[in-house]
């Protein structure tokens, strides 16, 4: 592999060295040395998805169960460190100051539910997916199926938030409009993914990782050095610069600090941005627990995440690879702070207009006269953020499809061959649907990723979380709490795509900040499980070789 | 399993030693994961209290005086400096923004002689013509416009030179809003300055901790290194105790 990828590597770089220069422009235009980067690490994803790729259905689904604990760690954080998380964290922060921590806290703090209450003994029970587990454990061809179609539905509306984050740096990249960039880029993301499987996909997301983290972390410690604060630590440094927003900079202070446009590095005294649910920012203290609640229970239910750890060996890595996984992961979120923070003070100033808020980690490092080079790096970092995110997701939805729906309920009979190519049917299918979706701009991108988020934690968490604890939970009480779960989550949904839509329902008002499209799980999902808690209670219990087996092999 | 026969699972009705340890240890966890993110931000609900910012007081002395015309020069003054201030915050709606530029622009007027007047009239337009065709900032009309407008302008209202509210206040001056400041827009002002100067704080927001004010290093910072911590201490107590008890998975 290095044979091929460093000659490439060694071939292009000094080409992007000197047409690094391009990268100066906030908005619009071609920028050829941010361009040159993107590609290249694009062409080196291939290659290791080509080196690495599926050769049946077990490497496809599952990477073989070959994968180490720190390797499976990264996959973990590479698979989690989506758009949302390099992109989208960063904006909310920039658009509503504190209430952004919600995010921050919600999509870390659930590892510690799937750690413990989960990643062991869905290891231990030993299937290929998330509908696997469902059919099985409550011995029901039905919850198979509707399992994976959920699982697929989850992927979308994660998919969506990814392939807006893929659109939105090809377009400042290209140059291009944006509904052209989701094009390119979903195109790109689905050759890879279908070329390389999850197998590659895995080794991919290795290599991802490092990338994604090296790309955030350069800029922060340039940021921190250049302003004057403790750039030894960044993720530590910037606690001046939210003070400094806070109380404000005085522009005599810092005459000789100022950002790309030459303004002063200073600011009015805005409390707004640290303080808790403020006023200005229209967010209330509800909304921050809802939020963080329903991110954690949604990270504990979703099915690529859930995935991953089928492709540990033991059940003790699967545990192991939740710790890396979040070290790994905190390394990013303990950074993008950094990133909303250095973009408030660097755009204060109104001649520096309105920004997108979803590429304000970009548009910060430009701001703050980061090198060209390293802002395209950047670039490529969101990106290859994204993609590593698709195609695990892809992979997860393909599976569903294909595993779950065509083999377990459609086509018994169907040979691993025609499997995989159901696998890759159902690859095309999503990223079309996809990239339609994403090109109507509905919501900024972690929003868009929250709802997979509360659809999980509403349907697949209560089953996890039941199905593996309380051998009581049965057939009838996973349809009635997964039909809870889900009227929920279709209510919450049809409300926020009226109100987008510019329809008023009744209660519009009501619902839409009680059963807020990002949150909904904060009481879909407890209503799901005290549903599927009293179903079971009055209905026949569970057989006995699923008890059997929970104990034994689950449990044991 | 005390009845094999039985064989069931309950997380809360464990039935064999190893269950019962992992119940406890579960417990212990969510237990200090709930409390440290939900207790926490509980407290921090609890102790708060709304807290105007000083330029939310001097604008609530003025605003009577000013909204019934009887202001005095350094009363309308106060009013255009406080409003000044929230256009300078990085949370404004453009409802707000419109409104406290109608009242700076208006305030403006007030404090101007008839000399002033006419310069800061021609300064903005100026401005506004230079805005409406310049492709760069760094255009040397517009520099030289702005720049013009704030010599004349900043004295006026009362800001020092090279202040951050001097440097943004020409974006907020429209010689369409100098002759009357709208009943309608001095509703919104009214609105609107509680609603961008009032903030939930506590000693939980005011204490400072390594420059962050703490309940933001809380969450931004210490809540993460927790849920590692957390995760960390289960995996080293489950294979502990696996390892004590010769269980292989």
């Amino acid at each position: 592999m290095k044979k091929i990828i460093l000659p490439f590597i060694a071939l292009a770089l000094p080409v992007a060295l000197n047409a690094a220069t391009g990268a100066t422009e906030l908005e619009g235009g071609f920028k050829i040395g941010p361009a040159i980067i993107l590609i290249t690490i694009l062409c080196a994803f291939v290659m290791v998805g080509i080196i690495f790729r599926a050769k049946d259905t077990t490497d496809f689904y599952a990477a073989g169960r070959s994968i180490s604990r720190t390797g499976s760690g990264m996959a973990i954080a590479s698979n989690w460190m989506s758009a949302a998380s390099f992109l989208g964290m960063a904006a909310l922060m920039y658009g509503s100051g504190y209430h952004g921590l919600a995010y921050v806290v919600g999509w870390t703090g659930g590892y510690v539910l799937l750690l413990i209450l989960m990643a062991g003994q869905i290891r231990k029970y030993g299937k290929y997916t998330a509908a696997d587990f469902i059919g099985d454990r409550f011995y029901s061809q039905s919850l198979r199926a509707t399992g994976a179609i959920i699982a697929i539905l989850i992927s979308i509306s994660y998919c969506v938030g990814q392939f807006a984050g893929i659109g939105l740096m090809f377009q400042w990249i290209l140059g291009i409009n944006f509904t052209w960039s989701v094009i390119i880029g979903g195109t790109v993301v689905l050759t890879y993914t279908l070329i390389s499987g999850m197998l590659g996909v895995t080794k991919n997301m290795q290599i991802q990782y490092i990338i994604i983290i090296v790309s955030f972390l350069i800029p922060l410690f340039i940021l921190t050095y250049k302003f004057d604060y403790f750039w030894i630590l960044p993720q530590i440094g910037y606690g001046s610069v939210v003070s400094d927003i806070t109380y404000g900079i005085a522009q005599s202070d810092i005459s000789s600090l100022v950002n790309s446009f030459g303004h002063d590095f200073a600011i009015t005294a805005s409390p707004e941005y640290s303080m808790p649910w403020d006023i200005a920012t229209g967010k209330t203290f509800f909304q921050w627990m809802a939020i963080a609640f329903s991110l954690m229970i949604g990270t504990a239910g979703l099915p690529h995440v859930i995935q991953r750890f089928y492709v540990v060996p033991k059940a003790s890595d699967a545990r192991w690879s939740v710790v890396w996984g979040l070290f790994f992961i905190c390394l990013l979120y303990w950074s993008a702070p950094v990133y909303s923070a250095f973009g408030k003070i660097l755009s204060a100033n109104p001649e520096v207009g309105k920004l997108s808020k979803d590429a304000i980690v970009v548009y910060t490092a430009q701001l703050g006269n980061v090198h060209p080079l390293i802002v395209g790096l950047l670039a490529a970092g969101g990106v290859s953020a994204a993609f590593s995110t698709v195609s695990g997701l892809l992979v997860a939805g393909a599976s569903a499809f294909s595993h779950d729906l065509y083999v377990k309920v459609i086509n018994p009979e169907a040979s691993p061959s025609r499997q995989l190519r159901m696998a890759r049917l159902g690859t095309v299918l999503m990223a079309i649907i996809v990239t339609m979706i994403a090109m109507l701009k509905l919501a900024l991108i972690s929003q868009l990723v929250a709802v997979a988020f509360s659809l999980a934690g509403c349907t697949i968490f209560p089953l996890f979380l039941l199905g593996i604890w309380w051998s009581g939970s049965n057939r009838e009480g996973a349809i009635a709490g997964l039909i809870m779960g889900g009227f929920v989550s279709l209510l919450s949904i049809t409300y926020f795509v009226a109100g987008k839509m510019g329809v008023v329902l009744p209660f519009s008002e009501f619902m839409n900040y009680y059963l807020g499209a990002w949150y909904f799980a904060w009481i879909g999902a407890p209503l799901a499980i005290l549903t599927n808690i009293i179903v079971s209670k009055l209905t026949p219990e569970t057989p006995i070789e699923i008890r059997k087996f929970l104990i034994e092999q689950v449990h044991s | 399993m005390n009845q094999k026969n039985d064989y069931h699972i309950s997380f809360f009705k464990p039935t064999t030693e190893r269950a019962k340890t992992n119940r406890n240890m579960v417990l212990w966890l969510i237990s200090i994961w709930a409390v440290a993110v939900f207790g926490f931000h509980f407290l921090l609900r609890a102790i708060e209290k709304p807290t105007p910012e000083p330029e939310l007081i001097a604008f609530n002395q003025v605003w009577e005086n000013v909204k019934s015309g009887n202001a005095s020069n350094d009363e309308v003054m106060k009013f255009a400096q406080s409003a000044l201030h929230v256009t300078g915050k990085i949370f404004i709606d453009a409802d707000s923004k419109k409104a406290l530029d109608n009242g700076i622009s208006w305030a403006l007027m007030q404090l101007a002689d008839s000399a002033q007047k006419i310069a800061v009239n021609t300064a903005v337009v100026d401005f506004e013509k230079v805005i409406a065709s310049k492709t760069s900032i760094t255009n040397a009309d517009y520099i030289s416009a702005k720049k013009n407008l704030i010599g004349i302008s900043q004295n006026i209202i009362g800001l020092s030179p090279n202040s951050v509210l001097a440097s943004i206040l020409p974006f907020e001056l429209h010689a369409a809003y100098f002759d009357v400041f709208t009943s309608e827009n001095q509703t919104i002002v009214e609105a609107c300055m509680p609603k961008y100067m009032t903030h939930n704080r506590s000693v939980l927001t005011d204490t400072k901790f390594l420059g962050f004010p703490f309940h933001y290093f809380y969450s931004a910072v210490f809540l993460l290194i927790l849920f590692i911590a957390l995760c960390y201490a289960y995996c080293v107590l489950t294979d502990r105790y696996n390892k004590r008890m010769d269980i292989v998975e």
